[in-house]
């Protein structure tokens, strides 16, 4: 496995000046139009940022043997979620796909069957990702796996920012540790929806779940988060 | 790849009005505009006197409406909608709204929702903007199609008339009944309707009195019978078997007798014996059978309901079944303690001489004397004589009344002068604490012995409070100390300051403020009718009322009183004691939105009165 180039510094999250040294480096073809179109500065508000929440589904946990089979993206601001630009897709595993995985996302394999293979959707998704700041809940997850599908396609590694809702929470919800009492509280999307009061959807859709942590978001915005703060201090 | 947001889609589809348009594809291309927003608790939605452009839905969390001068106007929980009235006046929201919960909330852009309404009646009847007009819709919508209350009476006719000639002898009456097996002939002069006989006449007035079988049928025949005209509701007839206790009606078109309409087709037509309860009342010989009878009325009640009988029909019902138990103690009263040595009327008050009873309610009742009436000579009789049929109402289901307004109280059984003397002092010196109580002599009905003396009495009242305007003002404010809700919050009942309850009183603070109203009005205009509605009719004919207004009324008043009996019936089927007071989780979303502009309707009509009858404050 190619070693990936490095991540943004933490302490800098200069994303705008990594997506330049990307846009020289990648190769001719939709990932270098992508990084070209470039990130926003890191001063931008948050109230001034283009967001697009995202959720995927796969045939497992591991990015290294699973696959992605399905993509939802829906855009929002730090106030509204706007339905009109809702994506969806489905993807043709290049494996055959656990029949355990596809009873939890309740897509069958004659669905998959006729959807096109990732590497084909891939270009238009690097278009709807486009000059966005991406939501998921869970960072690692979507990270990992578009990384590597982005590697597979094109040859090269596939980054964007993050506001990542589970690390909000985790931060919100924080207490040192002679505070601590009992089980820490849970992280998982529904559990944290509960907590702002959102209403219950069923899981594992993948246009479902980007819309649930788009909304989420909103909810973490209302309470916790600064909408006239730098986008550098959330994103990851 | 087709997207499509399921969960916002079925959302909306629970709820009214999106559920009536659940089929139209272009709602799914409708959800893929909508907008989606999270506010706190406390925040604006729509800002005093901005300009609206989308229609909200809460998906969840809370709403409250504020009024221009930030009253409360209502509260909203999830799955309601708002904004559509500024929406179709194209202008300004003359209202505010705020979270009062965290609330998610869905913005469908203009342009759909008028699409909508301009497409769909279902859709658009929801957003009617009038009260009046959306619970006419509601309550339109509601009628059932086959039930009684609507089918006209001839559609229950099932064979042509049976007739014979006046001159026809009893024996040639008999055999073609019994050829023709029927239970009734009717008479005919010339084609013309003259009589009728029926199984009954011919064993009382001929078999038992031992009639010669060449006597002419006409002289048993009961003339001039009641008959009803084709056009007539089948209700009616039930009304008028109940009322007259008969159990054929000839039924007449064009002055020919086209059929007979009898108690069975009634019954077979809807499954209520409220018509042979009444029959039954009146061959009992003793308070055990009579009380036996009480038993089954929960009974007949339900079935009333459950036939979808309107308030009015089932008002009717339960007081001609009580007028019968009343009418039938007099009778063995009469027979225990011998006949009356003067005069008397007993006369019903409140609900039963409104015609408007419910299932079981308290006794009020009181007796006019003859003006021959001397306390040393009468007194006695009339005390034994009320004292016992006040204590078998009683035994009977109509318990004591709590505030001794009966027939049994001393106070209330006056002769006539006496109780004119006490209505002219009610009337011309009125004391607001005194008329609350006294309101239900206001509605008097002479149920028996000397009528005379209940219509005397009814008509001095009229004529006094007509020339009282001041007394009027006293009844109009007593109408407006019981002050409907404002609405339904979650399973809350909605108070104008805001306060929230868990159950309320909808006789209280629903029917009765309705019937307080409609009493001022119909004194004003001097109307002798008792009824609610037919007051309403008077009222509405004398024009005291903007047009229209007086109609409202009686929409609301049997949108609230159907919620209120299918409770009480619902109560019953539980096995439990039936009451007034109704907790908001048993309503349906469509009771609660219709309840709402019923009660709108009685707080605005109660600040009418208020200023129609102003006099000058004493």
């Amino acid at each position: 496995m190619t070693v990936f180039k490095k991540k943004p510094q933490a302490d800098t999250q200069d994303w705008q000046a990594m997506f330049a040294e990307w846009a020289e480096e990648a190769p001719e073809g939709p990932l270098k139009n992508y990084y070209l179109a470039g990130m926003i500065a890191p001063n931008t508000l948050l109230k001034d940022t283009p967001l697009l929440a995202l959720d995927l589904e796969t045939t497992g946990l591991d990015s290294q043997k699973d696959e992605i089979i399905s993509l939802g993206l829906i855009p929002l601001s730090h106030k509204t979620i706007r339905c009109q630009g809702a994506q969806y897709w489905m993807a043709k595993p290049e494996r055959s796909l656990h029949a355990e995985s596809v009873t939890i996302h309740e897509i069958t394999h004659a669905e998959l069957a006729e959807a096109p293979p990732l590497r084909a959707i891939l270009d238009e998704i690097l278009i709807a990702l486009t000059n966005k700041v991406v939501v998921v809940h869970c960072v690692s997850i979507e990270r990992q796996f578009l990384l590597k599908a982005a590697m597979e396609t094109y040859g090269y590694p596939l980054y964007f920012p993050v506001l990542d809702t589970m690390d909000i929470e985790r931060q919100a919800t924080y207490k040192p540790w002679w505070k601590r009492f009992g089980r820490p509280p849970s992280l998982r999307l529904d559990a944290c929806r509960q907590r702002y009061k959102l209403p219950r959807y069923k899981a594992h859709h993948a246009l479902t779940d980007a819309l649930s942590s788009a909304e989420l978001l909103q909810a973490q915005i209302a309470y916790h988060l600064d909408s006239n703060a730098n986008i550098s201090d959330y994103w990851i | 790849m087709e997207v499509e947001l399921t969960e916002i889609l079925e959302a909306l589809c629970q709820h009214a009005p999106f559920n009536e348009i659940a089929e139209d594809p272009q709602l799914s291309d409708m959800s893929k505009e909508i907008e989606i927003e999270y506010l706190r608790s406390g925040e604006w939605v729509i800002e005093p006197n901005s300009l609206n452009k989308t229609l909200f839905f809460i998906r969840s969390g809370a709403i409250e409406v504020l009024s221009k001068e930030e009253k409360l106007i209502r509260r909203m929980n999830e799955g309601e909608i708002f904004g559509y009235s500024s929406l179709l006046r194209g202008g300004k929201s003359s209202q505010s709204m705020r979270t009062i919960e965290d609330s998610l909330l869905y913005r469908i852009p203009a342009r759909w929702f008028i699409k909508f309404y301009e497409e769909n009646d279902t859709f658009s009847d929801f957003f009617e903007l009038a009260r009046e007009v959306r619970l006419r819709v509601a309550m339109d919508s509601q009628s059932s199609q086959v039930s009684l209350m609507t089918c006209p009476i001839a559609s229950l006719l099932r064979r042509p008339p049976i007739t014979i000639h006046m001159d026809a002898d009893i024996r040639s009456a008999a055999q073609v009944m019994t050829e023709k097996h029927v239970s009734s002939l009717l008479i005919t002069d010339n084609d013309e309707l003259i009589g009728i006989v029926t199984d009954r006449d011919l064993r009382t007035r001929a078999v038992a009195q031992s009639l010669a079988y060449d006597t002419p049928i006409s002289e048993i025949m009961t003339r001039n019978p009641v008959v009803m005209d084709s056009h007539d509701y089948a209700s009616e007839a039930v009304l008028k078997m109940m009322s007259k206790n008969i159990h054929h009606i000839p039924i007449i078109k064009n002055g020919r007798p086209i059929g007979v309409v009898s108690t069975g087709d009634i019954v077979q037509k809807e499954s209520h014996g409220s018509v042979y309860l009444i029959s039954d009342i009146f061959n009992q010989t003793s308070i055990e059978g009579l009380k036996a009878i009480s038993h089954k009325m929960t009974h007949t009640f339900t079935q009333l309901v459950v036939a979808d009988a309107n308030t009015q029909m089932i008002g009717n019902a339960m007081s001609h079944i009580g007028t019968a138990f009343v009418k039938r103690l007099l009778q063995l009263a009469e027979e225990k303690f011998g006949p009356p040595p003067i005069p008397y009327c007993f006369i019903a008050l409140g609900s039963q001489a409104r015609e408007e009873q419910t299932i079981k309610t308290d006794q009020d009742n009181a007796l006019i004397l003859s003006d021959k009436y001397n306390k040393e000579i009468h007194g006695e009789y009339f005390e034994a004589f009320t004292d016992w049929v006040c204590h078998n109402l009683d035994q009977c289901g109509y318990e004591l009344c709590s505030g001794d307004i009966m027939a049994s109280n001393p106070r209330w059984r006056q002769p006539l002068s006496v109780w004119k003397e006490n209505f002219s002092d009610w009337i011309q010196q009125p004391k607001a604490e005194a008329l609350l109580r006294l309101s239900i002599f206001f509605d008097l009905r002479g149920v028996y012995g000397d009528k005379v003396l209940a219509k005397q009495l009814n008509q001095h009242i009229r004529k006094e409070a007509k020339q009282h305007t001041g007394f009027l003002t006293f009844l109009a404010r007593n109408a407006n100390q019981r002050k409907p809700p404002l609405g339904f919050f979650r399973q809350f009942v909605l108070d104008g300051e805001g306060k929230q309850s868990r159950t309320f009183n909808l006789k209280e603070r629903g029917i009765a403020p309705i019937i307080d109203i409609v009493r001022v009005h119909a004194l004003a205009c001097g109307s002798d009718k008792l009824n609610t509605l037919e007051r309403i009719e008077d009222i509405e004919a004398a024009g005291l009322l903007p047009d229209g207004r007086a109609k409202d009324l009686a929409l609301a008043l049997e949108m609230i009183g159907i919620v209120r009996i299918r409770h009480q019936k619902d109560q019953i089927e539980a096995g439990e004691q039936p009451n007034n007071h109704v907790n908001p989780e048993n309503l349906s979303s469509f009771e609660k939105r219709h309840l709402r502009d019923a009660f709108h309707i009685v707080a605005r009509q109660q600040e009418f009165i208020k200023f129609r009858y102003a006099g000058k404050r004493s």
